[in-house]
């Protein structure tokens, strides 16, 4: 006799629901199906709320979807609509909603006493910090980040250039991808890339240099590779100082020296010329060349004619080439014929190892020379691309421009009729915009940690969503100068707003706690010039606040006081923001913040400032119907159209009919790049006899960045508990260190111990070490160096000489 | 914890039911009733703990023939709040 299966609880099947819509979610994005995913669709037996959001973590930009219920975020799944990832997301996107969670949230406003914080009102902490402005506003600086979004750096941005006349805010980005920009500029005349993400769908040729996307942009790798699984012929030659997981996948790894790709790309274009396989036409028509200006070192250099140009790269033979970078002859010899070769389409990328370079705006620039020295430029799967670390690097950074110099939209301080631009559309008195740079980065922490009587000019810091006191170069000179002890720093004052504990919250004096990601509205630009938006889903923990929210509310506070800067042209205060009635909202007072969008009012003031140099943005409406949009965005018979290749005929709506490519920002005002000759220079600091290693710094896949958000991840610190040293097997055999051994490594500027790890994930050659920068517990940033580029300020943090001692068990 | 993700798998495979029976001796993973008829493979984790979520993907990641993996769904809600693991950087009151 049979019986009825037992009912199975609701529990169960919910399960059961949540691994089909699992499983279906799977199998649509690998058999390439498009049917609606239950989960995925809204459907309402699931009980979850999905809404669209751009991943957290880094650059690339993914889409996920984010699975609400009952006011938490449940679920994420990589969102199949979105063409940056296609449904697809790294091991990441495991933990990027686990990452609201964790339970050491900053939930209350603290305040330092002593040794001790007092937990304080938002009201105290508000006043503190407008006292600490109002006393002092020309010691004041506000330090953020390509986490910051567009609407929050550009709140920050307006706050201090267009209400205090003080230029120093500086982003960390200035860290990790200042010489980009100056590369760009130098070349282009505009920052940002002029291809995108579809480039690596179309390239034959992908030239890693020393850029680690397996493990550092994933989902970009994996579109690479599912090419070549498809059968398609993609060559892939990756140039670093040591092997990583982006070699393994290689067919070509080229192990250069540090700096080494100073004399690679001069190689290149040398055998280009001299093998008569350089494009003749596409110089002729659209490239001038220059050369650095000696007596007077600027971005723009001199102009020199193609014949100096040939002859300045006269010695760099491929073997020549060789003795400089270690790379050998042959290989340089490859990479040239691969340029040489114009049915070939080559798509350079790069990141870190091309940036944190103390000539890190010459090798943007000369790898951007090469590509259009060969022509191999303006064509899809033809381009030189640099990729970004951060969700917003770009967008909040580069186009809002919050750094010390800038003005949103590509302009500059330093330009008259640029303050005048900004002064009309932010409708402040003219002359308010300072019209001197205030400090960059290191300035900036170098005069916070220099006692007021010695010359420290900055007395306040104001850090948001970022962390300094890990990730500065040289934290003993930058940060930390004195231990714990504030000897002579007595009257500086660091506030600090995050999500978390940090290495940077240690030192703070107040603490302010701030929401995260979808615990608020925002937007943000990816590496591509792709702008992506979302709406706010759940209710931060506690008394966090946004970011944005806490800068009108200390602006609002200073406008109650009476200072003039708070207010615009009219005697309004500088944030004022009208519902559709005409009647003020008051978003300084948190009970009202969300009372209207603020983002959308910020966006819409913002993107005026993006014609002026081309980078057009869409309504704020637009990027809510989108997965993104890359600009420059024009409406054309009604609809809004991004932009996928910029200077191209065709794709570009800015390049004139019959022009083929124009570069309509030439710094030569002649619609022509810039091909740049640089010498080969040494790196700032090299081994010797006392520090005989060459240490790197870098990333791991675990963790993003600082790990003050994946470090709180159970399974990711799990996975990657703590930093270690990478060292060659011989140099662990000379120094008589096995696996899991602790040394000391000593830069001139500080040490750590640490345990070694022998034939690791990567593995450097003979006199280097690598050690990662995620673990606040092995500050690796005690002994790196603050030597800057020159034009960029960006430090180099793949290059400090060290030693290293066993320490015995 | 439920996850979904997708493993490309290389080109020049030479047998595709020994990649198929390798993946299905893993614990806790569960295959498609669908052929792999492309490149790419769905697979489902139905993970007891977090830290075998991770784990079973690296082990999926280091079966030859498998040239990368992606996830694809994240489902979270069983999961217990996560823990601080920076205890230096607290702020001393906490
Ligand atoms: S590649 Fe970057 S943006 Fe994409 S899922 Fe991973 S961390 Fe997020």
């Amino acid at each position: 006799m049979s019986r009825d299966p037992e009912p199975r609880s609701d529990a169960l099947q919910r399960r059961d629901f949540i691994k089909a819509s699992a499983m279906a979610a799977a199998a649509a994005i690998a058999g390439g199906t498009s049917f609606a995913l239950p989960i995925l669709a809204d459907e309402p037996a699931s009980g979850v709320d999905w809404q669209k959001a751009p991943c957290r973590f880094c650059g690339t930009g993914c889409h996920v979807q984010v699975g609400v219920q009952e006011g938490k975020v449940v679920a994420i799944a990589g969102d199949r609509n979105a063409e940056v990832n296609k449904g697809l997301l790294c091991v990441k996107g495991y933990h990027v909603g686990a990452a609201l969670y964790g339970k050491d949230r900053l939930t209350k406003p603290l305040l330092r006493e002593g040794d001790n914080y007092r937990e304080i009102s938002w009201e105290e902490a508000i006043r503190t910090i407008a006292d600490r402005i109002q006393a002092e506003p020309n010691r004041f600086a506000f330090y953020g980040s390509g986490q910051w979004t567009i609407p929050e750096g550009y709140a920050a941005q307006k706050f201090m250039k267009g209400g205090l006349s003080n230029n120093h805010i500086d982003p960390n980005a200035r860290l990790c991808m200042a010489s980009a920009v100056t590369g760009f500029l130098a070349t282009y005349g505009v920052d940002e890339p002029a291809g995108c993400y579809d480039d690596l769908d179309a390239c034959d040729v992908l030239i890693m240099w020393g850029n680690n996307p397996a493990e550092m942009h994933p989902v970009l790798f994996s579109r690479v590779i599912d090419r070549r699984s498809r059968g398609e012929k993609v060559t892939l030659i990756d140039i670093g100082t040591r092997r990583t997981r982006t070699t393994e996948a290689c067919q070509h790894y080229l192990e250069m020296k540090g700096h080494g790709d100073l004399a690679i790309a001069n190689g290149i274009a040398h055998l280009l010329i001299k093998n008569g396989t350089y494009s003749q036409k596409f110089v002729d028509s659209f490239c001038s060349f220059k050369a650095p200006d000696d007596a007077n070192p600027n971005l723009h250099g001199k102009t020199i004619s193609f014949d100096e140009y040939k002859s300045l790269l006269e010695p760099y033979t491929p073997e020549h080439v060789e003795s400089l970078s270690g790379v050998p002859a042959e290989q340089i010899r490859m990479l040239a014929d691969l340029f040489g070769n114009p049915k070939l389409k080559i798509t350079s990328l790069w990141c870190m190892g091309m940036n944190q370079h103390t000539r890190g705006t010459a090798i943007n620039t000369m790898v951007h020379g090469i590509h259009l020295l060969s022509g191999h430029f303006g064509t899809p799967g033809n381009a030189p691309t640099s990729l970004t670390g951060q969700p917003s690097a770009c967008g909040t950074v580069r186009e809002v421009g919050t750094l010390s110099h800038a003005l949103p939209g590509g302009m500059v301080v330093a330009d008259a009729e640029h303050r005048k631009m900004a002064e009309d559309i932010w409708r402040v008195p003219p002359g308010r915009i300072n019209g001197t740079a205030g400090h960059h980065t290191v300035k900036m922490w170098e005069s916070f940690c220099t006692p007021t009587s010695q010359g420290g000019d900055i007395g306040t810091i104001w850090v948001q969503v970022t962390n300094p006191g890990q990730t500065l170069p040289n934290l003993n000179k930058l940060f930390n100068p004195k231990g714990d002890n504030k000897a002579g720093l007595e009257d500086k004052f660091l506030i600090v707003s995050d999500v978390y504990p940090t290495a940077t919250t240690r030192l703070a004096d107040l603490i302010l706690p701030s929401a995260m990601w979808v615990e608020k509205n925002g937007m943000v630009g990816n590496s591509e010039r792709r702008t992506q938006q979302w709406f706010k889903m759940v209710d931060p923990p506690g008394e966090a606040r946004d970011d944005c929210w806490q800068t009108i509310a200390v602006a609002y506070e200073l406008h109650k006081r009476g200072i003039e800067g708070m207010k615009d042209r009219d005697g309004q205060f500088l944030f004022e923001v009208r519902n559709a009635d005409g009647a003020a909202v008051p978003i300084w007072d948190w009970e009202h913040y969300y009372d209207t969008n603020v983002d959308e009012h910020l966006f819409e003031e913002y993107r005026k400032f993006s014609r002026f140099k081309h980078k057009d943005l869409a309504p704020y409406g637009e990027y809510v119907k989108a997965r993104g949009l890359r600009w420059p965005v024009v409406e054309t018979n009604g609809q809004w159209r991004e932009t996928h290749f910029r200077f191209a005929e065709g794709f570009d709506p800015y390049v004139a009919a019959g022009k083929e490519i124009q570069f309509y920002h030439s710094s030569t005002h002649d619609d022509r790049a810039q091909i740049w000759f640089h010498p080969w220079i040494a790196p700032a600091e090299v081994p010797d006899q006392d520090y005989p290693f060459m240490l790197c710094t870098g990333r791991v896949l675990e963790h993003w960045h600082s790990g003050s958000m994946t470090r709180r991840i159970p399974e990711l610190s799990r996975a990657m508990p703590g930093a270690y040293a990478e060292l060659h097997p011989e140099d662990a055999a000379t120094h008589g260190l096995r696996n899991g051994d602790r040394v000391k490594m000593e830069s001139r500027r500080g040490s750590l111990v640490i345990p070694v790890w022998i034939d690791g994930r990567g593995k450097p050659p003979r006199g280097t070490v690598f050690v990662p920068f995620f673990d606040e517990t092995l500050l690796i940033n005690d002994l790196t160096l603050d030597a800057v580029d020159p034009f960029s300020k960006q430090p180099d943090y793949k290059k400090a000489a060290v030693r290293i001692s066993k320490v015995p068990s | 914890m439920i996850a979904s993700l997708v493993a490309t798998l290389d080109k020049d495979i030479a047998d595709l039911s020994e990649i198929v029976s390798r993946i299905s001796c893993i614990p806790g993973v569960e295959l498609s009733d669908a052929k792999a008829v492309t490149h790419r493979f769905p697979v489902m984790i139905d993970s007891p703990d977090p830290d075998s979520l991770e784990e079973i993907t690296r082990r999926l990641q280091q079966i030859p023939g498998v040239a990368f993996v992606d996830v694809v769904f994240v489902h979270f809600e069983d999961e217990s709040d996560s823990v601080p693991v920076t205890p230096s950087g607290k702020p001393t009151c906490l």
